[in-house]
């Protein structure tokens, strides 16, 4: 599987459902355009476009799939760390309130991802936390998750 | 029309000190963003856009404005000083611009760099004022078949300039459109590809996709980076160009000109590639090409000229037509559309303030430009050495709360880190971003305009044709996609009889 061949596939699968969906919708009559009609034009598109990458990503004679999962998986794993992390953060700030929980975020970010050492993560952490706290809730007044008397 | 009575106008609500400061600001931040390699004008603007919700329309399109032609000044100096630009507009200038600074002359390439800048933004500014004016009466009398026309012809002119490849540009395009298309229907009130989920009735907004494809994607990306940013340790000395550094460079600085004005208006051409064809142009021009890429000037003067004046030539279909033709104007077609203000031909007559006032302030801009960028190089040297560990999580932090505040959701946090992941991998993959973008604001008004249009006239397609206007813009459309296949086939049998000898 070469990457124009997976990128290939992917646009057709997504114009594949586009068309099946829209056809869903009304398409309605050549006077009167229904919901459907522009998407299941784009999805056509879509759909030729992925066939075309597909059937140009074809690997050459002796030519090795360019695609290095190996690869890919140790590409992915920072991103996937922050998503994961960011994910975590957005769970936990409801109940914390912003303040302590954008201090957390931020140290686990420090230590984890951009691999600072515990002391100086924390320190950072504390820095950038209330910084961005006094940015955003007090100097731009942004209505940020607070939890009940916990002013923060 | 009374142009004098208007810049006037536009003068005195530039001077208001909320938009003075505002201005300053942009400038600041857009120097700031442009210095720092890593994140661009557009993700910027787009982490940035939600703070906007606050303060006026004009106010706000003054700042994110200055953010943008602020970045295309602060580029030069990391490419002159580090060899690495700032942002994409500013890559060009690496080649020559870091060996004057090799070869201690440092001082003069940021000089002519901010000059030259300073000269085609006032220049290319005149002529958005002279031009948008016209070109909106004009346009006045555009109905749906024209706007039908006009944004296939600005789509396949942006397929069609895609730096890497047509096929994979028109792909992001369609899937740009699909985007568009989630959400409720606005002439029927069905729900399209929403999976059920409430949030999306609305559909997926601009913030969220841009904040995540230029904001968080970049974040992701220079995670991988690795290495330190060495600057070049020479002595500025005099910033000013000579007497012989100006007779060599007026010629470029007044193409670059040009060129970025012009390629500004076209879709897709953005700042990035009017500096490269003004490379391009100077090297063929020149008497001596072999000097380029050893320290020529004129390889600085005409690409910083040429990314600048394409800022204000960018600004003319957005103000006349309502067309945005490159991602940082799509991000002010949103923020003017957050303010209620559908941007158009009617938006110089029925919001002449927004208008008139952002000229005005992109002269003042550029003066405070020249001001911030030659005095204060120590200071953007010093602001190079700040670790990239530190500097990504902040801009990381800044998209979320940016993304939340938009409508106080966290569904709007995680379809930025979905699109966030999606353009990180775009990156990887040699995806362009600017189809998908321009394509997801295009989509509704090509959509609704195209239904307008069949509705008019029963059915019959021949509306597109039989209007000369609309006919004669989707003739060009199709004329530039033959000629793409024609010079490809070309290309391609040229290459086969290279590789036969």
């Amino acid at each position: 599987m070469t990457k124009e061949r997976g990128g290939g596939l992917i646009f057709l699968l997504v114009g594949i459902y586009g068309l099946i969906f829209s056809r869903l919708l009304s398409l309605g009559k050549w006077n009167d355009p229904g919901p459907g009609v522009l998407p299941f034009v784009i999805s056509m598109l879509l759909c030729v476009s992925g066939i075309s990458w597909f059937i140009a990503g074809k690997p050459k004679r002796g030519e090795k799939s360019d695609i290095n999962w190996g690869r890919l998986a140790r590409m992915l794993r920072t991103p996937l760390q922050i998503v994961v992390l960011t994910a975590a953060f957005v769970l936990v700030i409801t109940r914390t309130g912003y303040l302590a929980g954008s201090i957390l975020y931020l140290f686990l970010f420090l230590l984890w991802v951009s691999h600072y050492t515990p002391r100086t993560a924390v320190g950072m952490a504390l820095v950038m936390g209330i910084g961005s706290w006094l940015f955003f809730v007090k100097l731009l007044v942004i209505q940020l998750p607070t939890i009940g008397w916990w002013i923060f | 029309m009374d142009f004098f009575g208007n810049i006037i106008t536009g003068f005195q609500i530039t001077f208001q000190p909320v938009n003075l400061l505002y201005c300053f600001a942009g400038c600041l931040v857009g120097t700031l963003i442009g210095v720092l390699p890593g994140i661009g004008p557009s993700g910027t603007i787009s982490i940035l856009l939600p703070v906007t919700f606050k303060i006026s329309p004009v106010t706000s399109v003054i700042f994110l404005a200055g953010i943008y032609y602020g970045a295309m000044y602060g580029g030069s100096t990391t490419s002159i000083l580090v060899n690495v630009p700032g942002e994409a507009a500013s890559v060009v200038t690496c080649l020559d611009g870091y060996q004057m600074a090799r070869q201690g002359r440092a001082g003069p390439a940021l000089g002519i760099a901010a000059f030259g800048s300073f000269i085609a933004g006032t220049l290319s500014v005149l002529a958005l004022m002279f031009l948008s004016y016209p070109l909106s009466r004009f346009a006045l009398a555009f109905g749906p078949p024209e706007y039908t026309a006009l944004i296939i012809l600005g789509i396949t002119i942006l397929t069609y300039l895609a730096q890497k490849s047509l096929l994979k540009a028109l792909m992001m395009a369609t899937f740009g459109f699909m985007l568009a298309f989630v959400g409720v229907d606005m002439l029927t009130g069905k729900a399209r590809f929403t999976f059920g989920i409430p949030a999306l009735m609305d559909g997926i907004g601009i913030l969220p996709i841009v904040m995540g494809i230029f904001g968080v994607a970049e974040v992701l990306e220079n995670f991988d980076a690795s290495g330190e940013i060495s600057v070049v340790k020479a002595k500025l000395g005099n910033l000013f160009p000579s007497r012989q550094d100006w007779k060599d460079c007026w010629k470029p600085i007044s193409r670059g000109t040009l060129i970025g004005f012009f390629l500004g208006i076209i879709p897709g051409g953005s700042a990035t590639l009017a500096s490269f064809i003004s490379y391009a142009t100077e090297k063929r021009c020149s008497k001596h090409p072999e000097r380029f890429g050893r320290g020529a000037i004129e390889g600085v003067a005409g690409p910083e000229s040429a990314n600048n004046s394409a800022c204000a030539g960018g600004l003319v279909p957005l103000f006349a037509l309502g067309i945005p033709p490159s991602v940082v104007a799509a991000l002010l077609f949103a923020a003017l559309m957050m303010h209620g203000i559908q941007p158009g031909p009617f938006i110089i007559t029925e919001h002449p303030q927004i208008f008139w006032g952002l000229v005005a302030s992109m002269y003042l801009g550029n003066i405070m430009l020249m001001v911030i960028n030659l005095p204060l190089i120590g200071v953007w040297v010093q602001v190079l050495k700040v670790p990239r560990r530190v500097l990504l999580p902040l801009i990381l932090f800044f998209c979320i709360v940016g993304a939340y505040a938009i409508n106080n959701s966290f569904f709007d946090v995680g379809v930025m880190m979905l699109f966030g992941v999606i353009g990180y991998l775009m990156k990887k993959f040699d995806y362009e971003a600017a189809p998908l973008v321009l394509a997801f604001v295009l989509g509704p008004i090509l959509e609704n305009s195209m239904r307008q249009s069949l509705r008019i006239s029963r059915g019959s397609f021949w509306i597109f044709f039989s209007r000369p206007v609309s006919g004669t813009l989707l003739v060009l459309a199709g004329l530039i996609l033959l000629s793409y296949f024609f010079f490809n086939k070309q290309r391609d049998v040229l290459d086969e009889k290279e590789i036969k000898t």
